[in-house]
């Protein structure tokens, strides 16, 4: 599952100090947000008995924070750095890591395959989000617009709730160009069949499609939600002054929901970057390199050829690359007011 | 969560490890606990899982107190696990293994070598016809005994011949060239059938309505091509590497090399073979022959029963076309081995469960499925007569060796980076994305690649 943009990248700081005195004293919900205002009012106040507080608290703080502190060291801090420093050496498991520098990064430069797949990945991003926006903003105004069944609107999450594995193996043999039910429709009706993962041509198509049909039910709900924060006035309104529906899609609605239609995209991104499990269960990277996305590479450079130091080399490389995307995006998503206020 | 793929590996990595940690603590407990010891043994077959096991029951019997455990992974995952099984600490006693993943191991020292039990056993190793070269290191010790051999031979649909007006002779007696196919091509143009019955020599034959391909999938993703167009190539002198062991280059610019793989392209071009992707890679050459897709096509000798016993179509076997001087056939024959790892902690019995799996008993004994051929030439002859009364006649291969038809597979390192390199580059051959000169590239690219430690 992914997490909203949003609030995630801060660093977990402790809570304010009377935040939690007041929330260890004070049990139910409603009435706590208040008290909790009413304190840190309180605090500005008296300061001496606040930081007095705060000695106090410390133990328990530490305390409480232990097993994010170290789940968070164990499983993220530490691999971090052991990766940024088996990016330097020629590492191939069995044997001791050993110092070499920057000759990965040399190597990585001068390594045609990696720029390859990271085309093919920016490929299939760009194919996956454009498409898969799009696709999920006409479904969500649909089913918004015609109806009003929650089951029909259940329906449309069902390809969310399949593993990736699952979806990409069904796919899979349903696109096989001898057996696969689409191909027996595509021979019927044109003549012909196409080989939607042993051509070049169709490989990343594909796979960007079977992501899409996997994602759009998520995404469409997402916006959904913020279709159902519109008000039915504005609707009202632009009816009144005899707008059509198309006009109210592209006047009314696309605008109100800017700030959903950035979260979406931001996740789409950052989804269709990690691709990796369809690639593997399907292509693995081929025909000739046409789907070989940036996972898989690292993937086969590591796990298939134990060049694990290179491969921590290229894991970098995605790592600033995903960072550079990260940032970027939250810049754009902090353009996040919404028009309705 | 979306933080960073590399990461996320990283951990991945990290958590399989430990977990492999701890479950090898686990096992490693309760194998010592009990008294009897515990030979593990893996293999990526699961025929050969099943047909061993006659060799285990035999052996835990002449054994008292010992157990044998055979374990079966997919050849997917197989590779993998067994470097996390080193990495852990819980590797097999005793391994089934590729050529082309000896260099790799040997050179991290996984491996035990076995002169030293050898020489103590006086264990003969020349009662191995095949095989025990390609498993000695570069510091010249023997790191495995051969566990079989392997070669390729052409199969085809007795029915498709006998229609296409040709006998099982015709197929025998096949020769090949690189500039026009020589029979073998003109077999394969007239087997080939599409969907309006017209055949692919005849007038207004369509390339892209094949009912049955003349020839199965010969381009091959492979960068030896061992079974598809290897027994062909061959025939003209060409050889892989520079040297049968240790090569330091592939010649893949030797126009002879080139000029097949063209006459290959012209195949697939023609629609007279499928073109890679075709079929799903979980079709396997068995299932298209046996569905009628194909006519004839090169395999694996061991799939001969398979082949023989398809319920319906009666499949002929047929060794590998003649060269273009019609007298020279030459076909690549591999060996796997049986390692024994370094880390285990019972080398005296995995060496000896090793040695006799390495025994006539035992060869003949498992043999008898026909999913292997042994590298003992006494048990591979009891095993070919007692499969013939079955009705699986191998004398097909049995005569490759006889008739010196036979040559090793090279032995070369960093084997899993070569097929990751080469794999897409001929791909986009065949795909006619690229030209003949990629072959110039590949074989600079080899240099690199093999001397790569």
């Amino acid at each position: 599952m992914v997490v909203t943009s949003q609030g995630e990248p801060k660093t977990p700081t402790p809570p304010p100090s009377a935040a939690v005195t007041t929330t260890a004293t004070a049990p139910g919900s409603t009435p706590r947000i208040r008290k909790t205002r009413s304190a840190r009012r309180a605090s500005r106040y008296a300061p001496t008995r606040s930081a007095a507080a705060r000695r106090r608290d410390l133990p328990v703080a530490l305390l409480l924070i232990i097993p994010s502190v170290v789940g968070f060291a164990v499983f993220y801090a530490y691999p971090t750095l052991r990766g940024i420093y088996l990016s330097f050496t020629d590492f191939h498991v069995l044997t001791p890591p050993h110092w070499v520098g920057l000759a990965n990064f040399h190597q990585m430069f001068g390594d045609d395959v990696f720029w390859h797949s990271l085309l093919v990945t920016v490929y299939f991003v760009i194919l996956a989000v454009v498409f898969g926006t799009l696709a999920s903003l006409v479904t969500a105004v649909v089913l918004h617009r015609v109806t009003k069944s929650s089951a029909l609107r259940g329906v449309i999450l069902l390809p969310f709730l399949i593993s990736n594995v699952i979806a990409a193996l069904v796919w899979q043999w349903m696109l096989d160009p001898s057996l696969g039910v689409v191909s027996l429709v595509l021979q019927h009706l044109t003549g012909h069949s196409i080989l939607f993962f042993g051509s070049s041509a169709w490989a990343i198509p594909s796979l960007a499609a079977i992501s899409i049909w996997k994602w759009m039910g998520y995404y469409s709900l997402l916006i959904f939600a913020g279709l159902q924060t519109i008000p039915s006035t504005i609707y009202e309104a632009g009816r009144v002054d005899g707008a059509g529906e198309v006009q109210m899609f592209r006047r009314l609605t696309v605008p109100l929901l800017r700030p959903i239609l950035v979260m979406v995209v931001v996740l789409t991104v950052i989804n269709s970057f990690q691709v990796f499990d369809i690639v593997q269960v399907t292509t693995q990277g081929g025909p000739a390199n046409a789907s070989n996305v940036l996972q898989m590479y690292i993937y086969s450079k590591a796990f298939r050829q134990f060049d694990f130091g290179y491969a921590a080399t290229l894991s970098l490389a995605l790592f600033a690359l995903l960072i550079t995307v990260t940032f970027t995006q939250l810049r754009l998503a902090r353009a996040n007011e919404s028009d309705l206020s | 969560m979306r933080r960073i793929k590399g990461v996320r590996k990283t951990v991945a990595l990290g958590a399989t490890l430990t977990l492999a940690a701890l479950l090898s603590a686990c096992s490693n407990g309760s194998s010592s606990a009990g008294g009897s010891k515990t030979v593990n043994w893996w293999t990526w077959d699961d025929k050969q899982a099943a047909a061993y096991k006659v060799c285990a029951t035999d052996f835990e019997k002449a054994n008292p107190g010992t157990k044998v455990k055979i374990t079966q992974y997919n050849v997917n995952d197989y590779f993998t696990k067994l470097t996390a099984g080193f990495v852990a600490g819980n590797a097999p006693d005793a391994f089934q293994n590729s050529v082309q993943f000896f260099q790799a191991y040997a050179s991290q020292h996984q491996l035990l070598a076995m002169d030293d039990y050898i020489k103590k056993d006086n264990f003969d190793l020349s009662r191995f016809s095949v095989g025990v070269d390609a498993w000695k290191f570069t510091d010249g010790k023997q790191y495995a005994l051969p566990l079989d051999w392997a070669a390729s031979g052409v199969y085809f649909n007795e029915d498709a011949i006998k229609k296409a007006g040709y006998t099982d002779q015709d197929v025998k007696s096949l020769n090949w060239n690189p500039d026009n196919g020589g029979t073998l091509g003109k077999m394969i143009a007239h087997l080939t059938i599409d969907t309006k019955g017209r055949r692919g020599d005849a007038k207004g034959f369509d390339k892209s309505h094949i009912k049955t391909y003349g020839y199965g999938e010969i381009a091959s993703k492979d960068f030896i091509g061992q079974f598809t167009w290897n027994p062909l190539v061959s025939t003209t002198g060409w050889r892989l590497g520079d040297k049968t062991t240790w090569p330091t280059v592939f010649n893949y610019a030797d126009p002879r090399f080139v000029k097949t793989m063209d006459w290959i392209r012209s195949l697939t071009d023609k629609g007279y073979a499928p073109k890679i992707g075709q079929f799903n890679d979980s079709v396997s050459d068995v299932d298209l022959l046996s569905s009628g897709k194909v006519a004839m096509e090169t395999g694996g000798s061991w799939e001969a029963s398979t082949f023989v016993k398809i319920p319906g179509v009666k499949v002929g076997i047929a060794p590998t076309p003649y060269g273009p001087d019609g007298k020279t056939r030459s076909v690549l024959s591999n060996s796997n081995g049986n390692n024994i790892w370094a880390g285990t902690k019972n080398p005296d019995l995995a060496w000896k469960w090793v040695s006799y799996m390495g025994s006539e008993a035992c060869q003949s004994k498992a043999s008898l499925t026909g999913t292997f051929f042994p590298s003992i030439p006494a048990s591979m002859d009891a095993s070919a007569a007692a499969l013939a009364k079955t009705g699986v006649d191998l004398s097909v291969f049995t005569d490759m060796i006889k008739d010196k038809v036979l040559y090793p597979s090279p032995v070369y390192g960093n084997g899993a980076a070569l097929q990751d390199a080469f794999q897409p580059l001929f791909q986009a051959y065949f795909a006619g994305q690229k030209s003949d000169s990629v072959f110039t590239d590949m074989q600079n690219q080899s240099k690199q690649l093999l001397a790569k430690k």
